[in-house]
């Protein structure tokens, strides 16, 4: 431990920074790239058709099949087809956890579609790390909490935050690695401080349940209760008692006048005097987050029995809060703001991650084998986890389109995929010269990205964006390789142009 | 006083700013949703939000204060605070 309070800061800011930077900078790449994550999901599914068509006569079509199909089930729950996402999708079972059926908006009728993790892959691996799921969310939690101590440290140790603020040096080696971490640091200061703090508020009942058990005796269900999130009491009697189901077209367009636009419904109890139809906002429609939110309307009269609830300001502050980190409002030119602040977040940590063997490298090289080995594991891993990642997040893209269709358990085959390239990465860093492992993980990433307009999708404008954007990231990467190997060879070559005149 | 080896103050630093943070923010929440004169539902989220700073308060009080045993200090205040905010679970605890 360091004597002043700036230094042990600062050495609670490196070390930190680099034994979690690792998984920091996963976290947050996979979460810059979950900002598309239905666009994703889109491309990773060709069967599924770019259609317009109207929500109204979807739900119909979804309703006719699964009238067909899926008569005697408990519950039909139906996905519309949205700006984002054009797919009509169908399931039966509670909450969207049964079989699932993709069908044709336009037709009706079930089409095949491959299986994928989609881009839903990154959005889970974002919170959950592709653990279990509250053993990933408590470790994702923890990570969290170290970024923003991380931050906090950050600003106390950098004295000259408005001077530095206006300043880069590039081609300096090691100086510019720290302007840039500073610079991109401080530039978006208030994104990186907002959507790590958000991101903990979504999950921080579970994280700290102090209030629940204090006043309601760690009692989850009666805090829900007092929060007023009880769902409509299902009459029983009437679930036998066969009825014939209302138009919902009408249910639909009242439901959009008062909501804006509709993400899906679930009718409980269909064909029933007991059905009920649950009509649900599209997430972003607001700022605030909207998850489990929906209109209740009797399935055989259409009569209106619940509506949304107005939050109070405090319940409210907390799903503005999750509302931000989502980032679901504002359409595409919020999403796209998002998307570039995620990647500067990135860009900061893993300027960090390489400054921390930069300013090490020619200490350490005089240095005693033990700590060598040490140092180089550090480089090993910030090869592995940066640009290995980069390779395993388009290595899933090309996973999912490359494999073949009809493969059994294609899903979890994606996932051995992302995780397969990701070690190989590791090891290829183990066995390469640091600089080399860099150059050839960040061109092959590159490459990949580029050649992603070659796997198909380009037949519509969101598939074509994916591509146009993966090759735009490519061309980035590429000339990031390009920078690696110049900055190799250009000191020997002076070196050798010195001699050169030396001789003549 | 003997000075103990850094690999161990470190490990206690860290352990104390992973546990005595927590005790403290829990203890904070818990008791300032005993305090906040708000009705119970939102008291526990107003109470819960300011945690994560209370969390990393402690991290940063580990690892900058000079005596290793004085790191632990969040976990000293955390006692009277949860005592606060479960007042009346201990009193029914000792009746």
């Amino acid at each position: 431990m360091k004597n002043t309070f700036t230094q042990s800061m600062a050495w609670l800011h490196t070390w930190a920074g680099l034994i979690f930077g690792w998984l920091l900078f996963a976290i947050f790449v996979t979460g810059t790239l979950a900002v598309f994550d239905k666009e994703l999901d889109h491309w990773m599914q060709p069967e599924i058709p770019a259609t317009e068509v109207p929500q109204a006569d979807a739900a119909r079509r979804a309703i006719a099949y699964l009238q067909a199909h899926e008569p005697q089930a408990g519950n039909w729950g139906i996905s519309l087809p949205s700006e984002r996402s054009p797919g009509l999708r169908v399931s039966t079972g509670e909450r969207r956890h049964g079989p699932t059926v993709q069908l044709d908006p336009r037709t009706g009728e079930a089409i095949e579609v491959r299986d994928s993790v989609g881009g839903n892959f990154f959005f889970r691996f974002h919170f959950t790390l592709d653990l279990p799921r509250n053993w990933g969310i408590f470790v994702v939690g923890a990570l969290a909490l170290v970024m923003l101590a991380a931050l906090v440290t950050g600003i106390v140790i950098h004295k000259k935050i408005f001077k530095e603020f206006f300043t880069f040096r590039p081609n300096k080696g090691q100086r510019s690695w720290l302007d840039f971490h500073n610079a991109s640091a401080v530039l978006l200061l208030p994104f990186h401080l907002m959507i790590t703090y958000t991101g903990l508020v979504i999950f921080m009942l579970i994280y700290i349940p102090a209030g629940v058990d204090a006043l309601f005796a760690g009692d989850n269900r009666a805090y829900f209760q007092a929060q007023g999130n009880t769902r409509l009491e299902q009459p029983r009697g009437l679930a036998r008692q066969p009825a014939a189901l209302v138009d919902v077209a009408p249910l639909l367009a009242q439901a959009e006048a008062r909501l804006g636009p509709i993400g899906g419904l679930n009718i409980r109890n269909p064909n029933t005097a007991a059905a009920r139809i649950e009509i649900r906002p599209g997430l972003g429609n607001r700022i605030a987050l909207g998850k489990g939110q929906a209109m209740v309307f009797d399935g055989v009269s259409g009569q209106l029995l619940g509506d949304v609830a107005e939050w109070r300001a405090a319940p409210l502050t907390q799903r503005v809060m999750a509302g931000l980190h989502f980032a679901q409002f504002g359409g595409y030119p919020m999403r796209w703001l998002y998307f570039v602040c995620g990647l500067v977040s990135c860009l900061m940590i893993a300027s960090g991650l390489v400054l921390f063997c930069v300013k090490r490298g020619r200490k350490y090289a005089s240095a005693e084998a033990s700590v060598r080995r040490w140092y180089r594991v550090a480089e090993v891993c910030n090869v592995g986890f940066v640009s290995g990642l980069l390779l395993a997040c388009v290595g899933l893209l090309w996973a999912s389109r490359v494999l073949p269709v009809e493969l059994a358990q294609r899903e979890s085959w994606e996932v051995r995929a992302f995780f397969g390239v990701w070690l190989l990465a590791l090891l290829h860093a183990g066995i390469r010269p640091v600089r080399r492992a860099w150059v050839e993980q960040l061109l092959l990433t590159a490459f990949l990205c580029i050649g992603l307009g070659a796997l198909g999708g380009l037949g519509d404008a969101m598939r074509l964006g994916v591509v146009a954007c993966a090759l735009v990231l490519g061309v980035l990467l590429g000339l990031l390789a390009w920078r690696v190997w110049q900055a190799q060879w250009v000191p020997q070559k002076a070196r050798a142009g010195r001699r050169m005149e030396a001789g003549a | 006083m003997i000075k103990a080896p850094a690999w161990l103050q470190i490990l206690s630093r860290s352990c104390a700013a992973l546990l005595g943070g927590y005790a403290l923010s829990y203890a904070a929440s818990a008791c300032l949703a005993r305090i906040l004169p708000l009705a119970a539902a939102d008291a526990v989220i107003v109470a819960t939000l300011p945690a994560f700073i209370f969390y990393t308060a402690a991290i940063l009080w580990a690892f900058a204060c000079s005596d290793a045993l004085r790191a632990w200090a969040p976990l000293a205040v955390a006692v009277p605070l949860a005592l606060i905010g479960f007042w009346p679970q201990a009193l029914e605890w000792l009746a």
